[in-house]
């Protein structure tokens, strides 16, 4: 417990320190990593916590964003809040919107609820563009924001400091809230939401009420958002947003209270990086989700809980090898991946099919990739990609040998009981 | 009345595309529990391979092979991924086809690329059935209509009249005791999958040449084909069918009105004071065609949750 | 006669064209152990459904405390002060055995949609949850994961949750269903002392349990009720005999 504090305030001090060490861009990005950070711990209230997957959340992120940036330009512009205030606007329209959208979706279940979900989004992107007093049309609706309480918040470290200030009050109270009575009811919807009802609780108005406030910390989000990028569109509707948001938190990991904000700063990094690098971004996203999904299903944040449960128990010299057996051979895999995805798309791409028209049948024009040349039907080319696989596969091999001599020279405590969720979490 | 029957007529067509692909997908969840977010993207594979085809094979061989392809990547992905995850039950069942979905998507655009592609009618086709008023009604609408409804007819004598129909409907009420009589229902639940993929490939491969091909169709009629089976209840052929037509004729029919709810309510007197609201009620009824079939799906759980043919919960 | 808490006036249940519960009639009194027993198929679990507000009746009526309960949800039901517990365990997995508790304490606390306050210091919630715990032998068994508990652990925790609203009334599905002489045994003597002052409502198959703990026993046949009263009574009766216990009547 002490560990975990220690490590929490750690955390804090390095995310206050960045911008002091960090280049605006970076300072930008960070701000995006903790909104999205935000958005899926909210998302999770609901997700991970209650048990209903819903599939539209950005309608709520959305609302926030353009209650805010109505709040912003009301009174001529002068804002209807001082602008550290201005989340409040996003929280109120989140929440108001939860308790709706959250009244028709909670009266089912399941697939039914994730399909109704999706439906309210999509009726907010498909209406939104026609309302253009409301969502601007096309072109959106801009802003500015006005200096409040000392500061101008023309510069991004500021911005920075009021995204982190709120990020950290709001992800305080989602862990609150996981410790009243509220929060321990939506583990029993997720688990057991039938028994709930023969306990005399209303299930259908509580469940309004998580989704209401999950509403509301994502209106937060986006009013972060707003207030960062000072515009609001109606393709914050999209339900490109909604899928990343599923994608943040699984692969961060829903049972554990951060896990979705690990993940969600994690993929926001990556896209933020690889981005200008390469087209197929998100086809590695979707690939990584699925493998969770199929293979890790506690995301990132359990493969970190069952490293340190390992290391507690066998101790972490022991572990250690299987460990970096273990990354290396992910790293070999992916880097596969990505040779032959980053290959394919450029073969495929209409750029060099005109080239390899022009250069006639037959003859195949090298690729250009990672700054080197390479020949389609040139040996390097389907070598260096096998060879990645066979060195994954054989590091791979090896780390599961190093795991079962551990597992043999200790059968007193039983395989498997690392990663288990503990009763004293969240899960 | 002729501008009605335009509307109308591309309104049942429309609907019976839909219900094309919203046939596999309430059937696969009324048998296997699962919501396949997928169910689309093999729409968009039945589009896209067809196009690849097209230019190897010809028009008609493309559009024959095309659904048969689609439907050997749904039996590989019931096989091969559903089948491992069934185990941690029906949430990351939706999880992983919702996975699926995003990736389908991004490998189509990584192969095909980010924009339409000129996948159209062909010349065979292309010519004017009949002339409704001024209008020339294309052949190929008729085409699809047609396909489509050859498709519900042959699905369903196969599930009422065969002795494979018998199994699999028996299999979708009583699995286990399907099994405990011998039958393989594994393997019939992957042929379901199979199938139901397939039919969505075929209305792809048909409806691709004619709408656009791009990787944002899978999207466009996913949300749609949701609505269709929420509408229509979950697991009812009927109700799909039902709620295919009625949001196709709906949402046909309302592109062609150019009033707005003001001055419907303009009958009534009350035309000055919807103005003055101004929002929603002055909006051009075609301009919110796109979000009538959300607002009716609303409708529709406020009323009769279940669906319009759906089992009571 | 002590004032009826539950009674049953022809209570008529169809799916469709099949009737399975074809007039039933049934009273139990205020502190009365009421067995209901029957072979399979009599209708037994709907009747319960029936009762606890999963099923609507087709016909007739339910009274709890002389109030009208017939068609009522089963939260509604549940806070009127009647409490059922089921076949199959019906209880949270992956929480924790003190967690599942709290849950079911929680409510009649008032604490449905508070989000201000923290559980852990609701002293009042702790200290219930922990007695209930440890008036079924499981407080030593307070942090295990309720799904990993041993079969029997994990009934007396349904009985503990089913009781956690001080019901007027309790209804108990088969509990001793898959126990052991021994664990039938602990169980039974467990349900005798958590059912002082309240009513029982008990289906169980396992005819020594009937005899032991019930005062009335009301024997079911597709869906009518064919006999009524004390065991005595009902071991006694011919048409019992025949139609349930048969040949190994246990005299």
């Amino acid at each position: 417990m002490k560990v975990r504090m220690v490590l929490l305030a750690a955390g804090v001090c390095v995310l206050a320190a960045a911008p002091l060490l960090l280049s605006d861009g970076l300072v930008n990005a960070a701000i995006s990593m903790l909104i999205a950070a935000l958005f899926a711990c909210a998302y999770n209230l609901l997700c991970g916590q209650a048990g209903m997957l819903s599939f539209g959340h950005s309608a709520y992120f959305g609302v926030g964003a353009f209650a805010t940036i109505h709040a912003m330009n009301a009174v001529d512009g002068a804002g209807l809040l001082p602008t550290p205030l201005m989340p409040l606007a996003g929280a109120l329209g989140g929440l108001l919107f939860g308790f709706a959208a959250g009244w028709f979706s909670t009266q089912r279940t399941g697939a039914y609820f994730a399909m109704i979900t999706l439906a309210i989004a999509e009726l907010l992107h498909a209406i939104a563009p026609q309302l253009k007093g409301v969502f601007g049309g096309e072109a959106g609706i801009s802003s500015m924001r006005m200096p409040a309480w000392g500061w101008d918040f023309g510069s991004t470290t500021e911005v920075y400091y009021l995204t982190l200030a709120w990020v950290l009050a709001s992800l305080a109270g989602l862990y609150l809230l996981t410790r009243t009575p509220l929060g321990r009811l939506a583990l029993g919807i997720r688990e057991n939401s039938h028994r709930l009802r023969f306990l005399g609780y209303e299930v259908h108005r509580v469940s309004v009420l998580i989704f209401a406030l999950s509403g509301m910390f994502s209106g937060i989000a986006g009013s972060l958002q707003v207030l960062s990028n000072e515009s609001a569109n109606y393709v914050m509707f999209d339900t490109s947003l909604s899928a990343a948001v599923v994608l943040n938190t699984y692969i961060g990991g829903v049972h554990a209270f951060l896990g979705p904000a690990l993940g969600a700063a994690l993929v926001t990094f990556f896209g933020y990086a690889v981005s200008d690098l390469t087209q197929s971004w998100l086809l590695y996203q979707g690939v990584l989700f699925v493998l969770v999904i199929m293979f890790m299903p506690t995301g990132l944040a359990g493969l970190l809980d069952l490293a340190c449960g390992s290391a507690r128990r066998y101790g972490a010299r022991a572990v250690a090898p299987a460990a970096g057996l273990y990354v290396l051979a992910g790293g070999a895999y992916a880097a596969a991946l990505v040779f032959l995805t980053e290959l394919l798309q450029r073969l495929f791409s209409q750029d060099y099919r005109s080239l390899a028209q022009a250069a006639g049948a037959g003859h195949w024009p090298p690729v250009r990739m990672f700054g080197h040349d390479w020949t389609p039907l040139g040996t390097w080319t389907w070598v260096a990609p096998a060879a990645l696989i066979v060195a994954g596969w054989l590091c791979w091999r090896a780390a599961t040998a190093v795991v079962r001599r551990l597992q043999e020279a200790a059968p007193a405590v039983p395989a498997g009981a690392a990663g288990m969720a503990s009763p004293g979490r969240t899960a | 009345m002729e501008q009605l029957a335009t509307p109308l007529l591309n309104g049942v067509i429309y609907g019976l595309l839909l219900f094309m692909v919203s046939a596999g997908l309430t059937l696969i969840f009324g048998m296997m529990g699962i919501l396949n977010f997928a169910h689309a993207s093999f729409y968009m594979l039945g589009a896209y391979f067809a196009y690849a085809l097209q230019d190897v094979f010809g028009f008609w061989p493309a559009i024959i092979v095309s659904p048969l392809l689609v439907g050997v990547v749904g039996i590989l992905v019931e096989r091969y991924i559903l089948r491992r995850v069934h185990r941690f039950g029906h949430a990351h069942e939706l999880l992983i086809t919702f996975g699926l979905s995003f990736i389908i998507v991004e490998l189509v655009k990584l192969f095909f690329g980010n924009y339409p592609v000129n996948y159209r009618v062909p010349a065979s086709l292309d010519f004017a059935a009949f002339t409704m008023g001024s209008l020339d009604y294309p052949a190929y609408r008729l085409f699809m209509g047609i396909v489509a409804i050859g498709m519900f007819v042959a699905i369903y004598l196969l599930l009422s009249r065969t002795r494979v129909g018998i199994v699999v409907r028996s299999a979708i009420h009583r699995p286990k005791m399907a099994e405990a009589l011998g039958h393989n229902v594994p393997r019939v639940f992957m042929g379901v999958f199979g199938v139901g993929a397939a039919m969505a490939g075929l209305a792809g491969a048909v409806a691709g040449a004619f709408y656009t091909t791009s990787p944002n169709m899978a999207l466009e009629l996913g949300v749609l084909v949701f609505v269709v089976v929420v509408i229509g209840g979950l697991g009812s052929l009927e109700g799909a069918m039902l709620a295919s037509l009625l949001i196709g004729i709906v949402t046909s029919v309302a592109v062609g009105i150019d009033a707005s709810l003001a001055d419907f309510m303009a009958l009534f007197g009350a035309g000055d004071l919807a103005r003055e609201i101004g929002g929603i009620l002055v909006l051009k009824v075609s301009s919110l065609a796109a979000s009538l079939p959300f607002a009716l799906m609303l409708l529709v759980l406020l009323v009769r949750p279940s669906g319009l043919m759906g089992d009571k919960e | 006669m002590s004032a009826a808490i539950l009674s049953l006036a022809d209570v008529h249940k169809s799916f469709g064209p099949v009737e399975i519960i074809r007039g039933v009639s049934l009273t139990v009194g205020a502190n009365e152990r009421h067995a209901v027993i029957g072979p399979n198929g009599a209708g037994k679990s709907t009747l319960f459904h029936l009762i606890s507000g999963q099923l609507r009746p087709s016909a007739g009526g339910i009274f709890l405390a002389g109030e009208p309960i017939a068609g009522h949800s089963p939260q509604a039901v549940n806070r009127l002060g009647l409490a059922r517990s089921f076949q199959i365990t019906n209880i949270f997995p992956r929480l924790s055995v003190f967690e599942n508790i709290r849950l079911a304490v929680m409510r009649s606390h008032g604490l449905q949609y508070c989000f201000w306050q923290w559980v852990d210091r609701n002293r009042r919630v702790r200290e219930q949850s922990e007695a209930l715990l440890e008036s079924v032998r499981l407080g030593h068994r307070a942090g295990a994961v309720a799904g990993e508990l041993s079969y029997s652990e994990q009934r007396s925790l349904e009985i503990a949750m089913t009781l956690a609203s001080d019901p007027r009334i309790i209804l108990l599905d088969e509990p001793m269903a898959g126990m052991s002489r021994e664990e039938t045994q602990y169980t039974t003597a467990l349900i005798r002392e958590v059912t002082q002052g309240r009513a029982l409502l008990i289906v169980e198959h396992d005819m020594e349990v009937v005899f032991s703990l019930s005062e009335r026993v009301s024997v079911l046949v597709y869906g009518r009720i064919i006999a009524s009263g004390t065991p005595g009574e009902i071991r006694g009766n011919a048409q019992v005999r025949e139609a349930y216990l048969g040949e190994e009547a246990t005299a």
